[in-house]
């Protein structure tokens, strides 16, 4: 096994029992730390793809930022009364089970999938074309800027609108009468 | 940045490498403990650690001694796995992060060229925040796991303090990446050798006598980094986390002996990651005072009449020398800040945060943008 396929399967590993243990663990605390770890699993997955800005933003913005606030909240809240909500019941079982069934689901079929465009793109030129780009020119971070902000201006501009709409919305919800911030 | 090297030679002098800049970063600690105590003292008219050793240098590996045979102990109420965890997880992003800071110009054998920093990354500084950012979660794990009320108000304040002073930090260098074109570490180095010398207008002014530093060009940017680099490293005026008069010791109020320590040397760590970014944004990095690393390297060429290969190995000396300096004088005046200013109360902390060094780093970014576009585009 070469040192790339060795580190993708160990990152791969890292990042699918994480995530895992995201629904299988009782404690939300848990649960919490370990999205943390399968953003962090992903981000080194995509070093390995040399999407390096991409990977940083993913440390900064996932793992460091939004899993922090995350995590924050869950410490202040009662976790007694979270736990028993999260083991007991028949419909949390169900929908766990159903969740894990939907992943796994999901996992054969990626790799089902991959395969099969794996052994069309090795056959095809061009993707060997791609690599040794890549491997030339590693900077990937100019391409994705102007993916973002040249070529797609528009829609992306659009979905941090749409952000703010739902930033603004959630605090004139909670805030409104009969609301958890209620003003009186 | 995956590459470890073509031959055996080559990946096992890189993998010593990024081991010899973890203890670099961990030995640099005693010292840095010492200078922080002698230096208080100095500073607050006392003698300070003067028994053990010479000028009391001894002491901190007699203390080392006493914080590895203390009993290891772990409150009861607390959660043991991230008790535990939480000092171990202290040091790996600081010692991770420091590693891809570059401390001088590279060594270049006959058939290889090693880099004198653990690791280079393409995107050094988008990977450095990223990785000093996950610190936010030992303080949470420690103040969590803890299982003290005490604790865990520290945790949150801390990470909240983190949380905020990040965007201002974050904010602070896009000016100095627009100023250089690049996220790489050793580029931003490259840009700022050499004697002052900048184009606007297509006119070219140069001051043989001046180096060609960031902080010329950047100024508003480097206080607002280095005041936020403050905040991120949990040191006075911002150490709201661990206010001894409110919550004891703040989240590692529960932890003794070797544990504590290791929150100690992230907590150094953490200060020479800033201090190492300080001085590469903003101060030249490991270049030397209006000099470029080729002229240096010539100058020894010349000067001591010694073969290229020679002059190389005492360029990297030279370059590494002058890069410590920098660095030492910035720790130093983290030390100095310490023992100098009062503790912030907490809602001047965050309107300090987010109503004054924010917009600041917004205007300017948005002033260097406009400013470089003006100047890079327009001819007289």
């Amino acid at each position: 096994m070469s040192s790339d396929a060795f580190l993708f399967w160990f990152l791969a590993l890292v990042t699918v029992v994480s995530g895992l243990s995201v629904v299988l663990m009782t404690n939300p605390i848990y649960s919490a730390l370990s999205l943390a770890m399968t953003m962090i699993g992903v981000s080194a997955l995509f070093v390995t793809l040399n999407a390096y800005f991409l990977a940083g933003v993913q440390l900064i913005v996932y793992a460091g930022a939004v899993m922090v606030l995350f995590v924050m909240v869950l410490m202040l809240f009662d976790l007694k009364h979270e736990l028993q909500a999260f083991t007991r019941g028949r419909i949390t079982g169900a929908i766990k089970i159903a969740s894990v069934g939907i992943l796994s689901g999901l996992i054969v079929g990626a790799v089902t999938m991959g395969l099969k465009t794996a052994t069309t793109l090795t056959e095809s030129a061009s993707a060997a074309n791609a690599a040794v780009a890549l491997k030339t020119n590693p900077d990937t971070t100019r391409a994705l800027a102007e993916n973002l902000f040249i070529k797609n201006i528009f829609g992306f501009e659009a979905l941090g609108v749409l952000l703010l709409v739902i930033a603004v919305g959630t605090v004139a919800l909670s805030r409104s009468k009969g609301g958890s911030h209620a003003r009186d | 940045m995956l590459s470890m090297g073509n031959s055996t030679f080559e990946i096992a002098i890189n993998a010593v490498k990024t081991i010899l800049v973890f203890f670099m970063m961990v030995q640099a600690v005693p010292i840095l403990v010492w200078l922080e105590r002698r230096g208080s003292a100095f500073i607050q008219n006392r003698f300070g650690p003067n028994r053990v050793g010479p000028l009391g240098l001894i002491q901190l590996l007699a203390d080392a001694v006493k914080f590895l045979t203390k009993e290891d102990f772990a409150p009861e109420a607390g959660n043991r796995f991230l008790f535990y965890c939480a000092p171990v997880f202290a040091l790996i992003p600081a010692a991770i992060a420091y590693m891809a800071i570059p401390m001088s110009v590279p060594l270049v054998t006959e058939s290889y060229t090693f880099l004198i920093q653990g690791y280079e990354v393409n995107v050094g500084i988008v990977f450095i925040l990223g990785i000093s950012s996950l610190a936010a979660y030992t303080i949470l794990m420690a103040g969590w796991g803890s299982g003290s009320k005490f604790s865990l108000m520290g945790a949150l304040r801390a990470s909240a303090q983190i949380i905020s002073y990040e965007l201002a930090l974050g904010l602070a260098i896009v000016g100095v990446i627009l100023l250089y074109g690049t996220f790489n570490l050793t580029e931003m180095i490259h840009a700022q050798a050499g004697a002052f010398h900048f184009s606007a207008f297509g006119y070219t002014i140069t001051a043989p006598w001046a180096p060609n530093w960031g902080i010329f060009y950047q100024p508003v940017g480097a206080i607002l980094f280095f005041a936020a680099a403050f905040a991120e490293s949990n040191r006075l005026p911002f150490d709201l986390a661990e206010g001894e008069a409110e919550l004891v010791a703040g989240f590692h109020t529960e932890y003794g002996g070797f544990k504590m320590l290791m929150f100690f040397i992230g907590e150094y760590g953490h200060m020479m990651i800033a201090s190492g970014l300080m001085v590469t944004f903003y101060f030249g990095g490991y270049s030397i005072w209006a000099a470029t690393p080729a002229d240096v390297q010539q100058w020894f060429a010349d000067t001591l009449s010694v073969s290229n290969q020679v002059a190389n190995i005492l360029s990297v000396i030279a370059h590494f020398l002058c890069y410590t300096v920098k660095f030492a004088i910035f720790l130093w005046i983290f030390i100095h800040v310490r023992w100098t200013l009062p503790r912030f109360r907490y809602d001047q902390l965050m309107d300090l945060g987010w109503k004054t060094m924010l917009p600041w780093a917004l205007a300017n970014t948005i002033i260097t943008a406009t400013v470089i576009f003006v100047t890079s585009y327009f001819i007289l």
